[in-house]
């Protein structure tokens, strides 16, 4: 097979190859279709989003013996009923882009619900391909499946196939082929769903060929009379037929044998094909014994042990994103600040660049750079694990056990992970929501997940709980997280009433089997995600980070901070924060700045309050920085290690940070605040608008700006409340001004 | 009788699917349809939602869409 890694759309660009064949890879959720598709196209797959909606669409083109095939894969669906943005996706591009063929992945250990899909795929009229996936994991069950009598039952090229062991790919893309070039030959008559229901169908048919030819010539006659049969909401919109008109004559024999219940004899009918298919071609053993997947579960969904033995999962998840990334993430942040710095500034000197290009050059681009790269690690880390938990069937199962609690707050089971994710950084947590099948319970959830108090926050705290409670730093902090909670939960449910009312969307979810993920699929999900995230996010930060660069150092030669755009703006702001108690341009300044990432508000703090005086040092030299990379990274790797073998608990969350802000800071804030502003001002830097990461990483999830800016509204108008009501109701009490 | 009243264990027959427009849709899309065995399986640890057995897969729901699930009780 020799494959070219070539993305670009085929096209008939050799006019000596044969026709290109479009292909469609369509299958229930679980049946190991992504896994099969890796298996194919692997690196040539091109991640993107299908158009107007974030359901993900994979692609990739690619030669197989001298053939342009070009694989499209469509979200993992049920049906192809219109009831989620995935089966409208799927359904939109079958019937309308009208693919050369459709792989049907079928999982072979779950026969009966798959086939459902398989029968409306066969209703389209398109020629179909099935992938017989997991076959060896049916084989190893006992299950014996007669291939031949599916192929000969259905009339289409049936494929056993095991993605994970990467069995059978090469005949499915014969099958495929050989089914491409011979699609004009019809092999069997549409399958039979009963002589009532056969009959009103041909009856719509017919009179939609005859008042509607425009439309037949489009769609398939037969499946456009079946939608109209079953009343399928999104066809009639598309096509502005009128059902009544259509379909009162022709169904009026079914209506008067099986009752008005239409929608249901259609389904029935499907299901009777699945399930009769299953009766003559599955053969199980007599005996069965508990499968493996119902005695995991005896233990993880136990009455009582359901609960900590999810607690466990989640922090083991935690655990291991943050302290297997921490240290990276501190090795590149050690990298950009150190030697990468020094290199500019002696590149930039040695063209003879002006002083103030290699402060842009370092504290505008570098900086910027450093910010998107420091998110690296932890990104894969959290993608990495969060995969496995899907991949291994476990998320079902976390959902399961907290969909009480979650669903309490109009969130969903799944909502879980990714607020516990939130905790270590907002932005994993924010994309973790994809796991969500819902939009309204994707966008609530990251519309919450800025409360939990992420870990760049902390430096902030530090700071000035070793000012002003130094006696009681611990209990500080922590009620600063149970505030961030107890905000979230309260939104939750305003946020329920207000802008999310309504139903919220039902909760039916398939408790997959238990499987091992492959490596393979887990490691490309893993690559296109962080990838995903460098490519995207990485050019709106940069752009933020310049743009703050030339805030603090313009008008041009701006001696004294408080001149700078920056400090202008700050004493702008400063008159709606004087209420709160920190009324001062330093430190509405900081937490300008702090919306790149909140700890950041420290070290604009120490810029602004006590400025650094330029000092020489000798600098390394250049080899001496090549060898401090490469030890610190091997350091990295080291630390990574004996973090996730230490029992230490969190040691991401590390307080050492802040002890490296200089005392002179903590003279100066000491004087600024007093132990109640101060207390003000950090439950607004809890609070307060998202960081900049997070309002990309929610513009990618959600696409515009939108949901960016209910979160940003009504994060700072709870920030200032909240800040408002520690400060005036302090005073109240007798707390000191 | 209702899925929802059903205790882990017990199987019963689907009558009918009282829920009605998408979520109706989706119940049946899973396969539940009238004339179909029915066994709930496992209630969550926090008395909602319920795991029930049907046409050989498993699939949770919670004891409000199990609710307008008509059963018979069968042995």
């Amino acid at each position: 097979m020799s494959a070219a890694p070539k993305l670009s759309p085929v096209s008939a660009e050799h006019p000596g190859a044969a026709r290109s064949i479009t292909i469609a890879v369509a299958g229930n959720p679980n049946s190991g279709k992504s896994t099969l598709i890796n298996a194919i196209a692997g690196s040539r797959l091109h991640v993107g989003n299908w158009p107007g909606v974030t359901v993900e669409k994979k692609e990739a083109a690619f030669e197989h013996e001298g053939r342009r095939l070009r694989l499209v894969d469509l979200p993992g669906t049920y049906s192809l009923s219109p009831y989620s943005q995935e089966e409208i996706v799927a359904r939109d591009y079958l019937a309308h882009e009208r693919p050369d063929v459709i792989v049907n992945v079928v999982d072979a250990t779950n026969l009966e619900r798959n086939l459902y899909l398989t029968v409306q795929l066969l209703e389209l009229g398109i020629p179909v391909v099935m992938a017989l996936n997991v076959y060896d994991e049916a084989q190893a069950k006992g299950h014996r499946i007669d291939v031949r009598g599916i192929e000969a039952r259905l009339g289409v090229r049936v494929v056993p196939t095991s993605a994970t062991r990467k069995q059978g790919l090469e005949e499915l893309l014969g099958a495929v082929v050989a089914t491409a070039d011979r699609s004009h030959v019809r092999t069997i008559a549409p399958l039979s769903y009963g002589p009532d229901l056969d009959g009103a169908t041909a009856g719509v048919a017919r009179a939609l060929e005859e008042r509607h030819p425009e439309l037949t010539a489009r769609l398939p006659a037969r499946w456009l009379a079946l939608k109209l049969v079953e009343g399928d909401a999104r066809v009639l919109e598309e096509t502005g037929l009128e059902r009544d008109a259509l379909v009162a004559a022709p169904l009026a024999h079914l209506v008067a044998a099986h009752g008005d219940d239409v929608e249901a004899i259609v389904a029935e009918a499907r299901y009777g094909l699945a399930a009769g298919l299953t009766r003559e071609v599955l053969e199980r053993p007599s005996l069965q014994k508990t499968e493996l997947t119902e005695r995991i579960d005896r233990v993880v969904l136990n009455r009582f042990l359901g609960i900590p033995i999810f607690l466990a999962a989640m922090w083991l998840v935690f655990k291991l994103t943050f302290d297997l990334s921490a240290p990276f993430g501190d090795w590149i942040d050690a990298m950009t600040s150190g030697p990468f710095k020094r290199w500019a500034a002696v590149l930039l000197g040695a063209i003879g660049a002006p002083g103030w290009t290699v402060s842009l050059v370092n504290d505008g681009v570098i900086a910027g750079v450093g910010f998107v790269l420091v998110f690296v690690p932890v990104i894969f880390a959290m993608m990495f694990f969060i995969t496995f938990l899907e991949g291994s069937g476990y998320m079902a199962r976390a959902a399961f056990v907290m969909d009480k609690a979650m669903h309490a707050m109009g969130l969903h089971g799944k909502s879980f992970i990714p607020m516990v994710l939130g905790f270590g950084c907002n932005v994993p947590g924010v994309y973790a929501t994809r796991t969500l099948e819902s939009g309204r319970d994707r966008i609530l959830t990251a519309l919450l997940i800025p409360l939990m108090s992420c870990g760049a926050r902390l430096p902030v705290y530090v700071l000035f709980v070793g000012v002003f409670f130094p006696q009681r730093p611990g209990t500080v902090i922590w009620s600063l997280y149970v505030i961030g909670i107890a905000l979230a939960i309260t939104m939750g449910v305003v946020f329920k009433k207000t802008l999310f009312r309504g139903e919220a969307p039902a909760f039916i979810m398939e408790l997959p089997p238990y499987r091992m993920p492959s490596l393979r699929s887990l490691c490309l999900h893993t690559w296109e995600k962080g990838k995903h995230f460098l490519t995207k996010a990485g050019t709106y930060i940069l752009a933020v980070s310049v743009i703050v660069w030339f805030m603090l150092n313009l008008p041009w030669g701006v001696e004294h901070k408080k001149d700078s755009y920056l400090g202008k703006a700050g004493q702008v702001m400063a008159p709606a924060l004087a209420p709160l108690g920190f009324g001062t341009w330093e430190a509405a300044s900081s937490l300008i700045t702090g919306v790149i990432a909140k700890e950041i508000v420290v070290g604009t703090m120490s810029e602004i309050y006590a400025p650094k005086p330029a000092h020489e040092e000798q600098a390394p030299t250049f080899a001496e920085d090549l060898r401090e990379i490469g030890t610190s990274f091997v350091g990295a790797g080291r630390e990574a290690l004996s973090n996730v073998v230490s029992t230490a608990g969190l040691s991401s969350i590390s307080i050492d940070k802040a002890d490296e802000a200089p005392s002179p800071l903590k003279d100066a804030v000491r004087g600024a605040f007093t132990p109640l502003t101060a207390l003000g001002f950090m439950v607004f830097v809890l609070l307060y608008m998202p960081c900049v990461v997070v309002a990309i990483a929610m513009r990618q999830e959600f696409g515009g700006w939108k949901w960016f800016g209910v979160a940003f509204a009504y994060q700072t108008a709870l920030a200032w409340g909240m800040a408002l009501l520690v400060y005036q109701g302090g005073r109240l009490l007798g707390l000191g001004a | 009788m209702n899925l929802a009243r059903l205790s882990p264990g017990e199987k019963g027959r689907i009558t009918a699917i009282g829920a009605i427009g998408p979520m109706r849709r989706r119940l049946m899309d899973m396969g539940l349809l009238p004339g179909e065995e029915v066994r709930v399986e496992k209630v969550a640890p926090l008395g909602d939602p319920i795991e029930v057995r049907i046409r050989s897969y498993h699939l949770s729901l919670r004891k409000k869409e199990a609710e307008g699930i008509a059963v018979e009780v069968t042995p």
